[in-house]
């Protein structure tokens, strides 16, 4: 008996061994293992021995059995294990097929700058302002220190409305109306669209976006503008950019400058970016003009203060290399994804 | 501003380099643009000597040249010219050369002989007799034997100035000149400044006995000299003035026309010659134009004038338009004996309004406008009689009628040196402030730390600190300024609520596809017509620019339905075959027209959609999306727009207030655009939704009870909107309701004519418990009957 169980038992692990998918497992498990299999069969058998060997054959069988059954779940699992793997590389995709256009849209561009520069000025205490695009002469020329016979006029080529009422010129009209409403100290910007009779072409639009930048406060020095516009050129071109101020003519501000960086194409040896010179003109500058700021009610002795403006569509030309600005109004959307 | 260095440097010492002096003047404020070598455009074009001349073979009028050009071998050039003969000098351009005249000369054959080069006339190297004798012959240009063959033709010409273009900005209009570039010339190169003294000599008599001048109004002539000169010899102007006056853009004329044109160029100060014998009464009278008066200016156009304008007339009719042109008839000519000679100062805006009415600038308006000095006018005088007298170009008549109403004192301003480094941040000792200003001719001492300045009124752009500031930093040298950063409380600045809001929406507008667009502020003042506006439509009361680019530009725009039709347009036209797009712009209402103060700007959105899976629909979620951004309770309402599909718009409603209209684009405004697809457009008032004061957000606990769904599928007439159907559902489910979801509408086979089939799926869910069959059944019961209240069929 105990050899009948030995062999049943390697013939049973023989199976297991060659069973080559979970049919073949199912049936070595009914055929040995289920109420009519061979191990339940022998332990039916067992009436027929003694009291004494029943215990010792009983364990015999039991041991068997657990050995079948184990071997059994092992083959089962290690099946499974197989067919899961196989399924998996079933699944294996091409990932370089293309990706699925999770369409979203895009800033445009030029908002796209200017939320980067407002962020720096932000960062340096700036406020945020508005003003309206529609302004009166009053505010666009009078109280910046351009009278009505001034030969400055002529620097701006001005679309009026009425006798009084013009597009704005610049957003130094905005100064005026922050002075008006804000005591000192005053840290603005004022983003916005600016208009002047300029013939459409691929440098000039009648239509384009400045951002004025305006500090008022006991004690502010030409020294206190450069440091700003240092920061910003850093931000905006990199650490190494280098300011220079060249003195220039702005009626609202005195003394005034023109503000340029080193390229930051060449690093200021002379490029075809900068034309040769080594810098770029980004910007006007200057000291607040003291009738300026008594025309809003600030006492230029008391205080003092600079002011600068920003050309937003030549920044972003410049930015993208963009060459023809004409392309920042068509609105293609192929010019606008690029962004 | 152009000047020749040559002209330059009568005035002033310069021993350096062009191009040195012109970055040292940058850094003073004068911007250069640019920097014009004379003769640059000649290249290999030397004085060659012609050894021998033989006749072509095959032509009757060619001539084979052999020349020596300085080298060991002689050169063979082929000329059609007849003027020539062996051992002239002449100009012989060589193979590979350049004239001025864009030509590109190469060797070649003449009717079958080489020619390596062309010989050239004066013509073609762009020559006048003024530049070289004999340069107006007809056929070669024969030189002067004083050069070695070989010698490049642009010594030979003295070609070696400079034109510089200064751009003179517009508080310094007394640097239009050469003079006043010269002496800040001298100040930035710190070398010497020599002016020139005018003298001359008269021949007696009394100009009193030859005209009288008469002021009529200060007001727009606050100074008039006048003096006469008699005997005119009118010839042409000496080479060296010629070559001035051609170096500054002007055309020579004569000795006397081209004293005056100089004289405005050395001292920035316009000057007009009368034809003395053409006055009537021999009187000058410095008047308003009167009712109806005409002129004929040199030009030969004739005006109307208005009696706001200046003219200076004789004692019978306008013979100028005061600081702007003469006058045909009093025009110097030829044969004009005697002079009368103008120099006066016009007020700018007088000059300007009057050049501008009637549409006429000239060199000397120009500089009117700008502001010419008040004392410089007696100088000037003074020198155009100096040249007058050493070019023997008439006899001067003693005496000047200077008719002005006192002449200014300097204006002595007091300022401490510390505020001028307050203002600056930077230590300039004041003695070198002292310096500085006493050598930009701003007479300047120190005491006590406070700087007394004495400004003439040339200088009438200085008035105080600031502009003495500016004087000092110029010439010390703006790269003393150092950067210091920012100073003061650190802070993060803080935007306006509209701009925070606005850029929240445009990223939930990004999120959803949309593209942004930036387009122009004013549109044609055609373009609400596309629209199919009614005649009383509100848009149409736009507000126009007095003086526009064009039509194309002329009207500011009420709405921004026409960009954005335009830009989609664009994109469809270019076979993009989808997009979504967005704008944020202000429409500008005005208050009443013709405007007589600002118009209202109000900020508005519009999308604008297209492509073949966009449909009412899909514009409708973006605009709720955005709606339920600002936190709007929004409703719909049937609307009628002339530019969006009868059938297929709505106007929103955001809290009640109207806030939008959303709709398929009507297909023949659509055509107006050339568009031939379907697009969808929605106008939105910001200042609508900027208003609403969002309710803050406060927790609501998860359920924690499961929910219930049941269907509900019904008959109702077809023209019963959904939206009722909704409402009913809403007020049967009460509180307990908590999601509907349309899942089904059709309308077709199976289905009764007028009616339609539609089907909800809803929600129920309490917050207290499970819901009892008895409350499922209540709700049900409840829904059904509001919704048969409304005609519905439920089909079980």
């Amino acid at each position: 008996m105990k050899q009948q169980l030995e062999q049943i038992k390697t013939a049973a692990l023989e199976a297991i061994a060659s069973a080559q998918n979970s049919a073949d497992c199912e049936n070595v498990r009914v055929k040995y293992l289920g109420k009519k299999g061979e191990l339940t069969a022998i332990l039916k058998s067992m009436g027929g021995l003694s009291p004494e060997e029943r215990p010792i054959m009983g364990q015999l069988v039991n041991t068997a059995k657990a050995e079948v059954d184990e071997a059994l779940s092992a083959k089962v699992s290690q099946m499974q294990a197989a067919a899961e793997e196989a399924k998996l590389k079933e699944e294996t995709i091409d990932i370089t097929m293309p990706a699925k256009a999770s369409k979203t849209g895009k800033l445009h561009p030029l908002n796209t700058v200017l939320n980067d520069m407002i962020d720096i000025f932000q960062s340096m205490g700036f406020d945020v302002v508005d003003g309206p695009e529609v302004e009166t002469d009053h505010y666009n020329f009078e109280c910046l220190n351009v009278p009505a016979d001034h030969p400055a006029r002529d620097m701006q080529d001005t679309f009026y409305l009425a006798e009084n009422i013009l597009l704005r010129t610049q957003t130094s009209a905005a100064q005026v109306r922050t002075m008006e409403t804000r005591k000192p100290p005053i840290r603005v910007i004022c983003p916005g669209r600016v208009f002047r009779a300029d013939e459409v072409d691929a440098t000039h639009s009648p239509v384009f976006h400045q951002i004025e930048g305006l500090v008022v406060d006991k004690g502010v020095t030409m020294c206190d503008l450069k440091g700003v516009l240092e920061q910003f050129a850093h931000e905006i071109y990199g650490p190494e950019t280098k300011v220079k101020f060249r003195p220039s003519f702005f009626p609202f501000t005195e003394p005034s400058v023109e503000v340029d960086v080193s390229c930051s194409e060449c690093g200021g040896k002379g490029c075809r970016v900068c034309k040769g010179a080594g810098w770029i003109e980004i910007l006007g500058a200057g000291m607040v003009h003291p009738n300026v700021l008594r025309s809003c009610g600030i006492d230029p002795e008391e205080y003092s203060g600079f002011a600068f403006g920003i050309g937003l569509d030549r920044l972003t030309t410049t930015r993208y290399k963009i060459s023809d600005i004409r392309l920042l109004f068509e609105n293609d959307k192929r010019f606008l994804d690029q962004f | 501003m152009k000047i020749s260095l040559k002209a330059l440097k009568y005035y002033v010492d310069i021993n350096v380099p062009v191009e040195e002096l012109c970055d040292r003047m940058v850094m003073a404020g004068f911007e250069v643009e640019s920097i014009e070598a004379e003769g640059e455009n000649i290249k290999n074009v030397v004085a060659a000597r012609i050894v021998k001349v033989e006749p072509h073979q095959d032509s009757d009028h060619l001539q084979i040249c052999q020349m020596d050009i300085g080298k060991e071998e002689l050169v063979q050039i082929v000329t059609g010219a007849q003027n020539i003969k062996e051992g002239d000098l002449v100009p012989a351009a060589l193979d590979d050369s350049h004239l001025p005249n864009g030509m590109h000369i190469k060797a070649g054959k003449l009717r079958g002989v080489p020619s390596n080069g062309m010989l050239c006339s004066g013509e073609e190297l762009c020559l006048t007799e003024a530049d070289y004798e004999g340069a107006s012959v007809h056929g070669i240009l024969i030189l002067r034997d004083e050069w070695a063959p070989g010698t490049d033709m642009r010594e030979v010409l003295g070609l070696d100035d400079y034109i510089i273009d200064f751009k003179i900005t517009a508080n310094r209009p007394d640097c239009n000149c050469f003079m006043g570039v010269a002496k800040e010339a001298s100040v930035v190169l710190g070398s010497a400044y020599h002016p020139p003294v005018p003298t001359y000599t008269t021949v007696g008599e009394d100009i009193k006995d030859y005209v009288s001048v008469e002021v009529q109004n200060y007001d727009l002539c606050p100074r008039y000299v006048g003096r006469v000169v008699k005997n005119l010899r009118i010839k042409p102007s000496p080479v060296w003035m010629q070559k001035a006056l051609i170096a500054s853009g002007m055309r020579p004329i004569n000795n006397i026309v081209d004293i005056t044109n100089f004289v405005m160029l050395e001292t920035g100060q316009p000057m007009h010659a009368f034809n003395y014998n053409d006055l009537a009464d021999k009187k000058i009278i410095v008047r308003n134009a009167a009712e109806g008066e005409s002129i004929t200016t040199l030009d030969g156009k004739e005006y109307n004038l208005t009696t706001d304008m200046l003219v200076i007339a004789d004692g019978e009719k306008p013979s100028c338009l005061a600081g702007i042109m003469g006058g045909k008839e009093s025009e110097i000519e030829d044969d004009t004996k005697d002079l009368f000679l103008e120099c006066a100062k016009f007020r700018r805006d007088s000059v300007r309004k009057t050049g501008r009415a009637l549409g006429i600038r000239t060199e000397s308006s120009g500089r009117f406008e700008k502001g010419v000095d008040i004392i410089n006018v007696g100088f000037a005088m003074d020198r155009a009689l100096q040249l007058i007298n050493d070019l023997d170009a008439g006899d001067i008549i003693e005496g000047a009628l200077d008719c002005n109403q006192g002449l200014p004192e300097d204006k002595i301003l007091n300022v401490t040196s510390k505020s001028i480094v307050d203002l600056l941040g930077v230590e300039i000792p004041e003695e070198k402030m002292v310096e500085i200003l006493n050598s930009l001719c701003l007479p300047t001492t120190a005491k006590d730390g406070v700087l007394t300045v004495s400004v003439p009124s040339i200088r009438d752009d200085i008035e105080g600190r600031a502009d003495l500031a500016e004087e000092v930093m110029r010439i010390y040298g703006y790269d003393h300024i150092v950067g210091t950063p920012m100073r003061g409380n650190v802070m993060r600045g803080k935007k306006l609520p509209a701009r925070v809001k606005s850029d929240k929406m445009k990223s939930l507008l990004c999120g959803m596809g949309c593209y942004e667009i930036a387009t122009y502020s004013f549109i044609a003042s055609g373009a609400l017509d596309t629209l199919n506006l009614t005649d009383d439509d509100a848009r149409r009361n736009a507000v126009k620019l007095i003086n526009p680019l064009g039509d194309e530009y002329s009207t500011m725009r009420t709405q921004l339905v026409t960009s954005m039709l335009t830009v989609m347009a664009t994109n469809i036209n270019r076979k993009i075959e989808a997009g979504r797009f967005f704008e944020e712009s202000k429409r500008f209402i005005p208050k009443s027209l013709p405007v007589t103060e600002q118009p209202d700007e109000l900020p508005t959105l519009c999308i604008g959609l297209y492509g073949k899976d966009e449909d009412f629909f899909t514009l409708k979620g973006i605009v709720e999306e955005i709606m339920s951004l600002f936190g709007a309770h929004t409703q719909y309402k049937r609307s009628s727009e002339t530019y969006l599909h009868p059938g297929r718009q709505a106007e929103v409603l955001a809290n009640n207030v109207s806030a939008a209209v959303i709709g398929e684009v009507h297909p023949a405004v659509a055509k107006n655009y050339d568009i031939d697809t379907k697009v969808y457009i929605a106008e939105i008032k910001l200042d609508v939704l900027y208003a609403i004061n969002k309710r803050k957000t406060t927790y609501k606990p998860l359920p924690k009870y499961p929910a219930v769904e049941r269907d509900f599928a019904m008959l109702v007439d077809a023209d019963i909107p959904v939206g009722e159907l909704e409402k009913a559902i809403q007020s049967g489910g009460g509180r307990l309701l908590e999601k509907i979801e349309l899942f089904d509408v059709y309308q077709g086979a199976q289905i009764p004519a007028g009616k339609k089939s539609v089907a909800y799926s809803v929600w129920l869910r309490s917050a207290e418990g499970t819901l009892t069959d008895a409350q499922i059944e209540d709700t049900s019961a409840k829904i059904i009957a509001k919704l048969e209240k409304l005609g519905a069929e439920l089909r079980k």
